[in-house]
């Protein structure tokens, strides 16, 4: 928060020779705690009683479901397809190749950042992260990750990933050893990273991107969909700040037309009717790229939405500090108003994000077959038809969803915390 | 040097006696509402102007004239000979060489007190880093709170981030500062360690303007009054005769007022 009125006050001082008497230390008896927030009232208890039984009822349900009634041979026979689905299969070390560079540099970046994090607190700024708090952050990809292993059940595919997760943890304490003032060099490397694992699988007689299914081309989509929507999404939300007339008027009409459409429409118009907006001549780009398109086309406009509200919760007195010292307005928005304009809506930023990477779904009734699709088709496989085994099919895919999903938003309060200790 | 009241803003009563800033005639409106009519004001080289007068009457509006963050709609402003004028050249030239402080502080949040301090000249005066990094140091200690350099405004009291506000501006080195109610934020306590860096600013023979109620300050400090009412400057005059004799029939009721 910045703020514009008064000031806070001097951080209270103890006063020397003072001894300062701590809250009173509440008695951690579970006993006593249920007592006081379970069954404080007649009421509390019914509700307790009645809530208590529901949630255990569902939770038997869901477990007995999942552990006993369940049969998860179709997840376990087609592991590979929701994965990759029709990827060749000669070419999955490409695959298996790409996560080892993804798992390298994030887990150098993880590290470079630790060690400029231990200088900031050193520096008497930034908060100490709590104990475990890494594991605690990737929990639901671990979960996920040990998911995959155990439908796979595969000593390859586990020897494999303890390969991947030993490459991060060896890279982490590589990028530990890179000075915090070089942070920003990481920065661009774990971003070459990405890159490198993107033309792994498609540069060299690889497998270009039309052959791509499953997580592997939902992942593809999302991540692509977030990279390069995100910088279009701020472009556009400057752009409908602009002291030009023109630049402004573009913008609104773009993103109030998007936003009027739905994502389902952008997609079959971007698939069937692209053509029509580019060059004559030009070669119609792939499916995979015009469902790419669709999705950065409609989450664009939605990020420049956010952003506009960010940039207008910036005070005018931060514009006209940096403007009485001289700054160009070039200068005053890239240094000054986008960093507090973003930080400020980290949370709505992420929201987008987390829609668009659960929005690739969509992308199935263009033809292209990513998890859900893939999801969809093997249920009609000759050993699975018309078995009715489309609830453990979907519980999969939505499992896979959720975590992805519940990543992210715990990233994004990280985030938050970790930005938030400046501006308070 | 006039030792009687001064009748007109535009004669210059202290510094060197060359002037540095001049206002001839500038008239301001918002919309349908004039907020400068036909000010002339002349600021000595060195000279101090403490300019007062109540709420509305144009204060904020005459400085943030002087270095561009309002445009004036008639008459002329000269800073230290630069005029200003549309071309966005004069405006930086003249931004480059006036410091100016805000009643709200406006540090940059996201930065740390350094970056606060270093930004402008890096990115404004392309200084290297080293360079600039031990300039803000030396600002920091001018303002008496070099330990504070690697914080962040958030983690700093008022009056520590209205020095931190002051150091910024100095650290381009101007050769003009500005002051709107630098103090009026601040809690009582923090009001004096405010005031004692910009008297030593002062002293040292800063060219001054500086919006304030602190009258004690006003008087001690200051080489000339201005009194502002309804858009204009009503008075002008030594501290001596404005406090003691003030002319004016608005000026009198003003500082019965406040005194
Ligand atoms: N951006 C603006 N748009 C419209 N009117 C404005 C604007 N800025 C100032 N005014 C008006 O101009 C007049 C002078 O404002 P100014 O801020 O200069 O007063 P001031 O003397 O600094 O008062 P204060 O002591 O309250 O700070 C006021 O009536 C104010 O309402
Ligand atoms: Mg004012």
């Amino acid at each position: 928060m910045t703020f514009t009125g008064p000031r806070p006050k001097e951080p209270y001082q103890i006063p020397p020779g003072e001894e300062v008497e701590g809250p009173p230390v509440t008695a951690r008896d579970p006993r006593a705690w249920a007592k006081e927030n379970l069954f404080s009232s007649v009421l509390n208890t019914i509700l307790t009683v009645v809530f208590g039984f529901v949630l255990a009822f569902l939770t038997y349900r869901f477990l007995r479901f999942v552990f006993v009634d369940a049969e998860w041979e179709i997840i376990q026979r087609n592991i590979t397809n929701l994965m990759v689905f029709h990827f060749p299969r000669e070419e999955l070390w490409r695959v298996w190749a790409a996560l080892f560079v993804l798992a390298a540099s994030a887990g150098f970046g993880v590290g470079a950042a630790g060690t400029r994090r231990a200088v900031e607190i050193e520096e008497g700024r930034g908060v100490a992260p709590g104990r475990g708090m890494l594991l605690r952050r990737v929990a639901p990809l671990v979960l996920l990750v040990g998911v995959l292993l155990v439908a796979a059940g595969s000593l390859t595919a586990t020897l494999l990933v303890l390969g991947v997760a030993a490459t991060a943890i060896a890279f982490r304490l590589l990028g530990r050893r890179v000075p915090a003032r070089y942070f920003r060099f990481v920065a661009l490397g774990v971003l070459v990273g990405i890159v490198a694992s993107y033309l792994v699988i498609t540069a060299f007689g690889g497998v270009p991107r039309d052959d791509w299914g499953g997580l592997l081309l939902t992942a593809f989509l999302a991540v692509g969909g977030i990279v390069i929507s995100f910088p279009i999404g701020v472009g556009l939300a400057l752009g409908r700040r602009s002291s030009f007339p023109v630049i402004r008027l573009v913008c609104t009409l773009y993103i109030e037309l998007i936003r009027g459409v739905p994502l389902i429409t952008i997609l079959f118009m971007s698939a069937f009717a692209l053509g029509f907006f580019l060059p004559p001549g030009t070669e119609r780009p792939s499916l995979v790229t015009r469902a790419l398109v669709a999705l950065v086309a409609f989450t664009a406009a939605y990020v420049a939405e956010v952003v506009r509200g960010g940039l207008q919760s910036v005070p005018r007195g931060q514009i006209e500090a940096a403007q009485a010292l001289g700054l160009s307005p070039l200068k005053t928005t890239r240094l000054i108003v986008l960093p507090q304009a973003l930080r400020a809506v980290i949370p709505a930023l992420v929201g987008q994000f987390i829609s668009l990477f659960k929005d690739t779904s969509l992308v199935f009734i263009v033809g292209l077959t990513e998890l859900l699709a893939v999801a969809q088709s093997i249920t009609k496989q000759p050993d699975f038809l018309a078995q009715g085994l489309f609830v453990e099919t979907l519980l999969f895919v939505a499992f896979v969803y959720w975590a992805g999903s519940y990543w992210m938003s715990r990233e994004s309060q990280r985030l938050e915390q970790r930005l938030g200790v400046g501006t308070r | 040097m006039t030792e009687t009241a001064l009748t007109s803003a535009a004669t210059v009563a202290g510094g060197t006696g060359e002037a540095m800033i001049v206002l001839e005639d500038v008239s301001k409106w918002f919309a349908d509402f004039q907020a400068l009519k036909d000010v002339d004001l002349t600021v000595g080289k060195q000279e101090v102007v403490v300019v007062c007068g109540p709420s509305g009457s144009g204060k904020s509006t005459l400085i943030r004239c002087i270095n561009r963050l309002e445009k004036h709609d008639k008459g002329r402003i000269l800073v230290d000979g630069i005029e200003l004028s549309d071309d966005i050249r004069n405006i930086g030239e003249i931004r480059r060489e006036v410091g100016m402080v805000f009643q709200s502080f406006n540090l940059f949040p996201h930065l740390t007190v350094l970056e606060n301090i270093t930004l402008a000249p890096r990115q404004v005066r392309h200084k290297a880093k080293a360079e600039a990094n031990t300039k803000a140091m030396e600002v920091l200690e001018r303002v008496q709170i070099p330990e504070q350099a690697t914080k962040y405004p958030g983690q700093l009291s008022g009056g520590q981030q209205q020095r931190v506000a002051i150091a910024r501006a100095l650290a381009m080195e101007p050769k003009i500062m500005l002051f709107d109610e630098p103090t009026s934020a601040l809690d009582p306590e923090m009001i004096k360690e405010v005031l004692d860096v910009m008297e030593e600013l002062a002293e040292s023979g800063m060219t001054m303007i500086v919006v304030t109620h602190e009258m004690g300050f006003a008087r001690h400090v200051a080489d000339r009054m201005v009194f502002m009412a309804d858009a204009e400057i009503v008075e002008a005059g030594t501290p001596d005769h404005f406090f003691q004799n003030p002319e004016e029939e608005r000026t009198k009721q003003f500082l019965e007022q406040i005194l």
